[in-house]
């Protein structure tokens, strides 16, 4: 066991534990046990700004790497490497594709994961590496498996604050937001075949977070700040990258009120092979259009498909590749738990 | 000398009415209740076996408690007046209505026991399909060809029935595939398991694996591949998946079909049948 003091900066949020995880996974190698991180999340949820700590506190003994799209060859993987022992490998969900013959660049690479001399910290897509678990065991190439946590309210709101001086932002209690109902009604659109017509059935929506500020504003606990920080945790669902973006969204600098975080449930309608190409996308974060191509191979148009998603707000297109977008992404993985193509 | 004598209540015209005003509202409330059930599990994607389990039980609790409010609140019969009725009713089922109690008694049998329930992929007899709805009678199937097969309830005493998934969504899929002697059949392996693991339509997880075997016989090699799908109603369409894309990829490495001698196929077929 490595009893030395490990020093954590404070100035990152929320990674305390997880850090202190690796630093002992570090000291380890260093005394002559290989173990092997691999850092898993969703989309957003912050394993680069992990990565880039961990970087900061190995300066010296580390090389760090990232791919931004897919290994297609083995020989791409031949990092020079050789005078670091510790080797920093972001987004290893690239060296895979989901087809015959897509799994040799990922085999190359955990193979060469067993040398004894060298230390892989190495980040996944959660998805990816869910999957990728179930059908190749890939777990056993990495001992020490750090699952990011989502973040708390507090957290998020800490996290946000930090980039900002005191006092720097007005959070407003508005009239619209202490208007928004509780209970809402709204519409299901339903297809009748026989008639080939649509009707609109009526189902309750309950607001949890107006809620919970009308029943802490009668306890007169909560302030309007960690009311808009749970707000924005809610439609976050605790993922940092997300609750930052839908701050940028709802703040008017340097103004900010409760009324403009909205949560946009989707609707999602898609058939089997638009899910399975949202599913391709959610597993890379980012993807070019050529890849999901080569990926769903020829039987169904890709383009049309990309069209379709980016038509219902699900993701972001530009410069021939997708990413997913971060406001849609609890809606997203709702959906595809639903379907069962995320496991 | 005491009284033997049992009265039969007067059966009115009103008694009549409220009779068939309450087996109507129990019938459209079982309707109701189902068109709602039924909804709502097609949105809650694998979670649609387990909402759909209730059915036949409320199914056959608000049929009860109607039969029950209408022999003691409406028609108002006393002990002795219900086990006359035990005895008509014993010889109405001696006489002819033997099927359909014994179809009710399948039902409830059905209900409680759970040997397969709405939304499984079941063999019953000679028909295989997903029960869309098992009633008082009988039991409906939907065929893969869309037919809609209604099995009495009775069959349960008589026949087996094989469930392929029991209650879950995910069912295990057994694809062959049979290449020439001469294939490389490791690499044959190789892209069978490559095929299974990255279909669209796969479920994995550690209580449900995948497995690729290789069997040997006299002029051709038989692959097979079991895997879970990820929904029943994907049955078909997984097995086409992974079988299209694994020729397609068997064509591109000099992986054969079996090259059969018509002398020759009168043996395979013997050796299949053993």
């Amino acid at each position: 066991m490595v009893n030395e003091k490990i020093d954590i900066s404070d100035e990152i949020i929320g990674f305390q534990e997880e850090i202190l995880n690796i630093q002992t996974a570090i000291a380890e190698f260093e005394s002559g046990h290989n173990l092997n991180v691999a850092i898993i999340s969703e989309p957003y949820a912050g394993r680069t700004t992990l990565l880039n700590e961990i970087e900061k506190m190995n300066l010296h003994k580390i090389i760090r790497f990232s791919f931004s799209s897919i290994v297609k060859n083995k020989d791409e993987i031949i990092l020079p490497y050789q005078s670091k022992r510790i080797v920093l490998i972001d987004d290893c969900q690239f060296l895979f594709m989901r087809k015959i013959g897509g799994f040799e660049v990922l085999e190359h690479f955990l193979n060469s994961t067993a040398a004894p001399d060298k230390m892989f910290i190495t980040t996944w897509n959660f998805y990816s590496w869910k999957y990728l678990d179930e059908v190749m065991k890939i777990g056993k190439f990495f001992p020490v498996q750090i699952n990011l946590p989502k973040f708390t309210a507090g957290q998020i709101k800490d996290s946000i604050l930090s980039g900002y001086k005191k006092e720097e932002i007005e959070f407003v209690e508005d009239v619209e937001f202490e208007k928004e109902r509780i209970i809402n009604f709204k519409k299901y659109p339903v297809a009748i075949k026989p008639w080939n017509k649509k009707i609109n059935l009526p189902y309750i929506r309950i607001d949890y977070s107006g809620l919970k500020f009308r029943l802490s504003k009668k306890e007169k606990r909560a302030t309007i700040e960690d009311i808009i920080f749970e707000k924005i945790h809610n439609v976050s669902n605790g993922n940092p990258g997300v609750a930052k973006i839908i701050w940028l969204r709802s703040l008017k600098y340097p103004i900010i009120k409760p009324s403009r975080i909205k949560d946009e449930s989707l609707n999602i309608e898609l058939d089997y092979n638009e899910s399975f190409v949202l599913n391709i996308i959610l597993s890379m974060k980012s993807i070019k259009n050529e890849e999901i191509s080569e990926i769903t191979g020829l039987d169904f148009e890709v383009d049309k498909i990309i069209f379709q998603l980016s038509k219902q707000g699900l993701i972001l297109t530009g410069d021939c590749s997708c990413t997913i977008k971060p406001e849609a992404l609890k809606g997203i993985i709702e959906f595809l738990k639903k379907l069962r193509m995320v496991w | 000398m005491p009284d033997n004598t049992i009265t039969l209540p007067v059966i009115d015209t009103g008694v009549i009415i409220s009779l068939i005003l309450v087996i109507l509202i129990a019938y459209l409330f079982i309707r109701v209740i189902t068109f709602t059930l039924v909804f709502i599990s097609e949105r809650v994607g694998h979670h649609r076996i387990t909402v759909k389990m209730v059915l036949p039980l409320l199914k056959f609790s608000i049929y009860g408690f109607a039969i029950y409010y209408i022999l003691i609140y409406i028609v108002k019969w006393e002990s002795s007046q219900l086990v006359l009725f035990g005895g008509l009713f014993g010889a109405a089922i001696g006489f002819g209505l033997k099927d359909l109690f014994a179809d009710i008694i399948g039902g409830i049998v059905i209900t409680i026991e759970k040997p397969y329930q709405v939304g499984d992929k079941i063999k019953m007899g000679n028909y295989y399909g997903e029960v869309s709805d098992i009633g008082i009678r009988s039991t409906k199937l939907v065929t893969p060809d869309d037919n809609l097969v209604s099995a009495p309830n009775y069959l349960i005493f008589t026949q087996a029935v094989a469930s392929a998934n029991a209650g879950t969504s995910e069912m295990m899929i057994v694809i062959d595939m049979f290449i020439d002697s001469c294939s490389d059949p490791v690499l044959a392996m190789k892209i069978l398991t490559e095929s299974v693991m990255t279909s669209k339509y796969v479920y994995v997880s550690r209580n449900r694996p995948f497995t690729i075997l290789l069997k040997d016989f006299p002029f051709y090699r038989r692959l097979r591949a079991k895997a879970y799908v990820n929904d029943l109603r994907y049955e078909f369409e997984f097995e086409s998946d992974v079988t299209r894309r694994t020729w397609k990829e068997f064509s591109g490495n000099g992986i054969e079909a079996p090259n059969i001698n018509i002398l020759e196929a009168g043996t395979i077929n013997q050796t299949n049948a053993s």
